[in-house]
């Protein structure tokens, strides 16, 4: 696509002037791509990529677009799931895929230096031969990179006990709109001042662009346990994560599947789940050898008294693989089953979760499209997969509705309209239910604190108290923005 | 006594916003030693503690929410009843008077916990005051009473407020509530004595750190090398059995711990170390684990090492030799009663930061942003980026 404005071509020649020619993508084919991210109903099409290798180079296009004032769009392997990568009209889409290397592994101190273009698997496998490895999984951990882990907050299944990737990044290189570098921690515990370390995690973009990170190692757990439960009755799995967590047993991972997500995965993936199971838990230990296996009875335990009526215990990895591969494989299977669905974020104190199940049923029923709900049951973070088809007109902005009355729910009980995919584009509008004028003006002081030229990921992230007064105050109307199918799993 | 005093610290908030007057934000006092007092020209004290009181705490939750101004030995009462306790085991000090007399058995409150974001011996392995924040309410500098993050472990809506609290220092607002993670206790613990040269004891928690072990806090001090082990039973029991350390006499362990972490230990009295020339400067080093240990330029006594060897102790009073150390290593030091040191160009970000929560700099934090005086303590951040490469 070409450049469409006078502007436009001005940045473009700039760029043009300051990059090497394999660094900048405008032909129609290769922008493509990059019109969309995870959430692939959104799109725009970029009229113009910039792909940096250096650091020297993101510092180059910043000025170029700061000098120009047009918006910069921060990417990284764009799987995210709320449009946080979607492109601007009249910005560069800023990849920072090329700067994907590993810098340092040191397993003295536990840390790796990478580039933000690393892959989040990819920590991982360099740091095996060490006996090391990086702890956040979200599930699109083969794809997604470093930087956007930073930028999202990325999570996964084992944050109970590990932590999200605030707890893991240690520190960042960090390029601000005004054209600073700042290094912010490294493999230390603590750093002098305010934490704008944690401040960044989870910004999406908008207050820097991270050019290097640090993360923190962690010894690959000497044993794993994995345990499947079968429950007649929701509530009664509910009851057991309760009991578990109560009785001071901190499991890795712990993920409840209702009946149709366990249906749909079963017949997707035949991980010998039990068909007539209301609820299911998987629950992975993971430590010491000397305390793995007393934990685990205990956790058994709990699940009988809990009236789990089928208990499969895994020790061996290939059967670990295949208990665990029916939850990994929940969205692709849930997609067989309808053609199209949207994934919900939210996350509830982890008592609410029958009430706020109830709620879902009842709202299924009120608005005819069947929900399977795939549960982080260690931490509260709900998906609930909505169904529906995009073909039979209106019913894409009837789902968008339920869903935002879904996460109505999940903010009514106390939780949060995103647990780990991010505001984006896509949540904005919830955002104006879980937060105050005050707060959302809070939000954007800390963003001019930060981005004074505004030019970092506009638009992103905070609705505007008009978009939030457009809506109606405090209640949400949805099916604003086009709702899509999550080609993701 | 549990109230709730909001209504009070937003209209305190409120005239001081109208008038301009200065605010400075007081706990207990107990962490009083650590920055020097705020310079006060006009206005007044904004006392905290009468705002006290647990909002909700449900065990299984594994999170309390507690008003700001709740004393911290009514949390862990609370928390220990559940048999749970704060993962972050932040330090309970004694409030200094403004003579300089220890002044009560006040430990501080919540609110001081975050505000100061000093974390406990279990820091590595257990996290940091900053991560086990989920959520906090607060008045800013306008005096509006805003909320962010909540209860739940994820939460990725809008820009993290909470977390950006711990180590604050009353910066950007006064802390109202605060929902704080919590962990069980552990099942079994014990300490481990090794007697080991700094250097070997050193190499023994780097190499340690690198396996599954149920490590909770390290020490080394004067040529002894303590290791708490603490968690499941079978875990401890394990543990202990592989290591085969002297085992600290039980109930010694725990006074051990809690005297290192509240630094009642001997090694941090400054008045028991009277040298000719004065007493000497505690400080406070934040050092890659495997960093280089101090050379001969400081004498063994004066150094105590802790979190694996990421946090250094050191009594000692040439300013040039301590910075020079801690630059070399690529860490940061912090004179205890003095000014942290802020690398200037993070200060101006800080600083606009600040602004954003209270836009007519009413609140008087002991933590200076704009200062520059120490802005040669970080290390050069060319160096340090050579180094990486």
């Amino acid at each position: 696509m070409n450049p469409i404005t006078k502007n436009h071509t001005a940045v473009l020649q700039h760029l043009q002037r300051t990059l090497p020619a394999e660094c900048l993508i405008t032909d129609g084919a290769g922008l493509r791509p990059y019109e969309t991210d995870g959430l692939t109903a959104i799109r725009e099409m970029p009229w113009v990529v910039v792909l940096p290798e250096t650091e020297a180079q993101v510092v180059d296009v910043m000025a170029i677009c700061r000098q120009h004032g047009v918006p910069v769009i921060p990417r990284g392997a764009g799987t995210g799931l709320s449009g946080g990568a979607r492109p601007h009209k009249d910005g560069v889409v800023l990849g920072l895929s090329k700067m994907n290397k590993i810098l340092s592994i040191d397993p003295d101190n536990r840390v790796a230096q990478v580039q933000p273009g690393v892959r989040n698997l990819a920590i991982s496998n360099a740091a095996k031969p060490h006996g090391l490895y990086y702890a956040p999984d979200p599930s699109s951990q083969i794809a997604c990179s470093i930087g956007g882990n930073v930028a999202e907050n990325a999570g996964g299944v084992h944050c109970l006990k590990y932590g999200l990737t605030v707890h893991n990044v240690l520190g960042v290189r960090v390029l601000t709109s005004d054209g600073d570098v700042m290094e912010i921690g490294g493999a230390l515990y603590d750093n002098p001042g305010l934490d704008m370390l944690a401040l960044l995690c989870g910004s999406e973009g908008m207050l820097g662009i991270v050019t290097q990170v640090t993360v923190a190692l962690l010894p690959e757990p000497e044993k794993k346990s994995v345990i499947l439960a079968g429950f007649k009755q929701v509530t009664d799995a509910g009851n057991a994560v309760a009991s578990i967590i109560g009785a001071g047993i901190i499991p890795a991972g712990m993920e409840m599947m209702d009946k149709l997500a366990v249906q749909a995965a079963e017949q997707f993936a035949h991980a010998g789940y039990p068909l007539d199971a209301a609820a299911i838990l998987i629950i992975e230990l993971d430590g010491a050898e000397a305390e793995l296996s007393a934990v685990t009875a205990q956790v058994i335990d709990h699940l009988n008294a809990s009236g789990a009526y089928q208990i499969d215990q895994a020790d061996d990895a290939e059967t670990q693989a295949r208990l665990w591969k029916g939850r990994k494989s929940a969205f692709p299977a849930v997609g067989r089953l309808s053609p199209d669905y949207i994934c919900m974020d939210g996350t509830i104190p982890r008592h609410q979760l029958a009430h706020v199940l109830t709620q879902i049923d009842e709202l299924s029923e009120r608005f005819g499209l069947a929900v399977a709900n795939v549960f982080h049951a260690a931490d509260g973070n709900l998906h609930p997969l909505i169904l529906f088809d995009a073909n039979v007109p209106g019913q894409t902005d009837h789902a968008m509705a339920m869903g935002g009355e879904i996460l109505q729910c999940c903010v009514a009980a106390g939780g949060t309209v995103t647990g780990e995919h991010g505001i984006g584009v896509e949540k904005l509008d919830t955002m104006c239910v879980q937060f105050t004028s005050d707060e959302l003006d809070q939000f954007f002081r800390i963003k001019d604190a930060m981005d004074p030229s505004g030019v970092l990921n506009p638009g992103k992230g905070i609705p505007t108290l008009t978009r939030c007064g457009e809506l109606g105050g405090m209640h949400v109307h949805k099916g604003r923005l086009p709702f899509p199918e999550l080609e993701r799993f | 006594m549990a109230a709730d005093l909001s209504a009070q610290m937003i209209s305190s908030v409120k005239d001081a916003y109208a008038s301009g007057q200065s605010l400075v934000i007081s706990g207990q006092g107990s962490k009083g030693a650590w920055l020097p007092d705020p310079e006060m020209s006009a206005g007044g004290t904004l006392d905290v503690t009468g705002h006290s009181g647990i909002q909700a705490y449900q065990p299984e939750e594994l999170v309390i929410t507690a008003r700001a101004g709740t004393s911290l030995e009514e949390i862990n009462a609370v928390l220990a009843a559940e048999g749970q306790m704060l993962a972050c085991d932040p330090p309970r000090f004694q409030p200094t008077q403004t003579d300089g007399v220890v002044g009560d058995n006040a430990s501080g409150t919540l609110g001081g916990v975050v505000a100061t974001g000093l974390s406990g011996p279990g820091r590595p392995w257990s996290g940091a005051v900053r991560d086990a924040i989920l959520g906090v309410e607060l008045v800013n500098g306008k005096g509006e009473y805003l909320k962010f993050g909540g209860q739940v472990m994820k939460n990725v809506a809008g820009y993290d407020v909470s977390r950006l609290q711990a180590g604050a220092w009353g910066n950007l607002g006064v802390l109202a509530s605060i929902s704080i993670r919590v962990h069980p206790t552990w099942q079994d613990q014990c300490t481990l004595i090794f007697q080991l040269s700094a250097e070997q004891a050193q190499q023994k928690c780097l190499l340690l750190a690198q396996q599954n072990l149920p490590l909770q806090g390290t020490c080394w001090h004067d040529g002894v090398l303590s290791l708490r082990l603490g968690g499941h039973a079978s875990g401890v029991a394990g543990a202990k059995l592989a290591l085969s350390g002297e085992v600290m006499q039980g109930g010694t362990d725990l006074e051990f711990w809690a005297n290192l972490r509240d630094h009642k230990a001997d090694f941090f009295q400054q008045e028991l170390f009277p040298q000719t020339l004065g007493i000497k400067k505690i400080w406070r080093l934040v050092v890659p684990s495997a960093a280089p240990l101090p050379g001969n330029w400081l004498s063994a006594d004066d150094l105590l090492i802790e979190w694996g060897g990421g946090l250094r102790w050191l009594r000692h009073d040439d300013d040039a030799a301590v910075v020079a150390y801690v630059k070399s290593v690529g860490g940061w030091c912090w004179a205890k009663g003095e000014q942290m040191p802020i690398d200037v160009v993070q200060a101006r970000y800080m600083n606009e930061l600040k602004r954003a929560f209270d836009p007519k700099n009413i609140f008087l934090s002991p933590m200076v942003l704009n200062q520059s005086l120490h802005s040669n303590q970080q290390p050069n951040l060319q160096e340090r980026q050579q180094h990486a490469d």
